[in-house]
């Protein structure tokens, strides 16, 4: 999983366990050092169990977990090296923020490492709370600190349990940004579970995804998102596709509030200021993308020539909505239109259209400087 | 409707008023008893010393006991799941429920010079003694210390002790440095009220060791030989303990309620 160069850090051989009315496996899984595995699926389908498992929160009834070569199928938790955050940050309300960040750390440890601590929280933006009590601070300073907490240890690998679900969306948005980088920076692999397709987008190199607790599938986002709707099945494509177009580029411009990135042939601008060489990856609801015959005058600034290659119903379709699959380049783009549109445009399989959207609406969610 | 919810209220402020008053009135009863010429002498006397640094003794011992035994078997009814733990519960209330004359009778025949126990070991004065006083007040205290304990651990979210597994903590260490902190206002409440009803025991202590005397021992007697009027002085001192310790009670409670956490570090 995640590129054939990179060592396998962790891996799942035909794990297996039951609960009453419901069994997990046989699960397995390879997961490459350096490398975001975000799990995906409903509630309900066993994601947590599985990250307990990874951590020895709980055994399996069948198979093994190797990790670096390892065997720690029956190692104590304590002894596995592993972190995990999990949905709550459960910040000790009984320590301050530096006590909770050196909480996992030995004595002795913490003046050794008093550079990396320092190095840590001041990369992570918490390092003017470090004397701050727990009570007072905001949801996301305390995922953060609970983060913090969680790399300090120097984990082999991170297990993260939807930490960003009790969150508002635009603090959501900036710690997606900073837990990819952050984790990325210390070179951390890490198993994301989610159900929250957006999660897949800000943070993946890799996606699972977790269907009647057994994995249906596994790839990188990137090939996956190369898939059409007609190679998945309605769950997969449901929560690959069901709400966002997914885009990624390098910035190639960016003045006047305006930011330009490069998407093959063709240059996407979007709002906002970012530097210049950096890798950025914006959201397009399929309802902001207008398709055109023919070129025309229009305030959109971003105008795209895609090839329709495939027409397919949605959950709206029974209102009259319809999706329309674009190709451009490499590209994979749905517009959501209205069935009558489409017979008014004259719109088949085949056909060469004009895609377009306002710079407003791709929202950033990905940035690796 | 809003003079039946009037109605309502009028009710329960009666049957409210009527509890507390019938609690309270006890209280303020005693200025009628006291004869304040004579209360510093009766304070001072040495049967009241004697009686109460006994019981302050015997009741602290009791209290360590049940914190080192009753504490982990709380932890236990707590977090583990095994069969015959609904026994074991009823078990640990039996000295609640019980009158404790009947228990210190039970406890007479397991302790007793005549029991198996005390005559496998004659040396050892388990009745009318301070020995025999701890085990009376051990045994009727002992459902304070572990109830309260045991729902004080489970107030405690099991997640933070993943956290604290997950970080390279041992069970051991996770219980000393995350589940006691956690718990730790329960527990002190808990280890109060057991030192308390030590204090207060009667029945039990009175089967098991009636000399050398506790305060409530001697409570008993001089209401016995001189009346209340002889008594009161013992009630009062043993009611100021009692308020120092609920006013500690109510102030960790408080405490604990605007989240103001003392560690244990």
């Amino acid at each position: 999983m995640g590129g054939p160069d990179l060592p396998v850090v962790l891996e799942l051989v035909n794990i297996t366990k039951k609960f009453p009315g419901f069994t997990i496996g046989p699960l397995n899984l390879k997961i490459a050092d350096d490398n975001i595995l975000v799990m995906i699926g409903p509630t309900g389908n066993g994601k947590t169990t599985i990250l307990n498992l990874i951590a020895g929160l709980i055994k399996p009834d069948s198979g093994c977990i190797v990790l670096d070569g390892i065997d720690i199928t029956h190692q104590p938790v304590e002894s596995r090296n592993i972190g995990y955050s999990f949905q709550k940050p459960n910040l000790f309300p009984y320590l301050n923020v530096y006590q909770n960040i050196t909480f996992g750390l030995k004595k002795k440890d913490k003046k050794n490492k008093d550079y990396q601590i320092k190095n840590l929280v001041e990369n992570m933006g918490i390092s003017h709370l470090i004397n701050r009590r727990i009570q007072g601070l905001s949801g996301g300073e305390m995922q953060k600190i609970s983060l913090a907490r969680t790399l300090i240890v120097e984990p082999k690998i991170m297990l993260m349990d939807e930490p960003l679900s009790n969150l508002d969306d635009p603090t959501k948005r900036n710690l997606r940004v900073e837990i990819r980088n952050v984790l990325k920076k210390q070179k951390i692999p890490c198993v994301y579970v989610t159900h929250f397709e957006d999660d897949v987008y800000a943070l993946a190199d890799s996606v699972a995804i977790l269907r009647n607790g057994r994995i249906e599938i596994t790839d990188g986002l990137r090939s996956l998102l190369s898939y059409s709707n007609n190679n998945l099945s309605p769950f997969l494509s449901e929560i690959l596709h069901g709400g966002y177009n997914y885009i990624e580029g390098n910035v190639v411009g960016s003045k006047n509030g305006i930011t330009t990135i490069r998407i093959g042939s063709y240059g996407i601008e979007l709002l906002g200021n970012h530097s210049i060489g950096s890798n950025i990856g914006v959201l397009i609801r399929p309802e902001d993308v207008i398709l055109s015959m023919e070129m025309v005058k229009t305030s959109a600034r971003n105008i795209i020539k895609a090839k329709v290659v495939n027409i397919t119903s949605n959950s709206d379709t029974a209102l009259g909505v319809i999706d329309i699959h674009l190709r451009i380049d490499y590209i994979h783009l749905v517009s959501k239109i209205t069935n009558e549109s489409r017979i008014h445009l004259g719109i088949k399989k085949g056909d060469y259209v004009y895609a377009m959207f306002k710079a407003t609406s791709p929202q950033v969610i990905r940035e690796a400087k | 409707m809003d003079i039946k919810i009037q109605r309502f209220n009028i009710i329960i402020l009666i049957l409210s008023g009527s509890v507390i008053a019938y609690i309270a009135y006890p209280f303020i009863s005693i200025f009628t008893f006291v004869d304040s010429s004579t209360m510093i002498e009766s304070l001072t006397r040495p049967q009241l010393s004697n009686a109460f640094i006994l019981s302050l003794i015997s009741s602290t011992i009791s209290t360590l006991l049940l914190v080192f035994f009753g504490i982990p078997l709380a932890y236990c009814l707590a977090r583990y799941t095994f069969r015959g733990k609904s026994i074991l519960k009823i078990i640990v209330i039996f000295p609640l429920v019980l009158p404790p004359l009947a228990s210190g009778a039970l406890l007479l025949g397991v302790f007793g010079p005549s029991s198996p126990l005390g005559s496998s070991f004659p040396s050892i004065e388990f009745t009318q003694s301070l020995t025999g006083i701890i085990i009376a007040q051990t045994y009727i205290s002992s459902p304070f210390m572990i109830l309260t304990s045991q729902a004080s651990f489970e107030s405690v979210d099991e997640s933070y002790e993943m956290v604290a597994r997950v970080l390279g903590k041992s069970e051991i260490e996770t219980f000393i440095h995350v589940t006691l902190p956690l718990a730790k206002t329960g527990l002190i409440i808990g280890i109060l009220l057991t030192w308390v009803r030590a204090i207060g025991e009667l029945g039990a202590t009175m089967m098991m060791s009636y000399n050398p005397h506790t305060v409530s021992i001697q409570i008993f007697e001089d209401n016995a030989i001189g009346g209340l009027r002889q008594a009161m002085p013992d009630i009062i001192a043993v009611i100021m303990l009692s308020i120092i310790a609920l006013v500690v009670v109510s102030t960790i409670k408080k405490k604990d309620q605007g989240g103001i956490k003392i560690g244990w570090s």
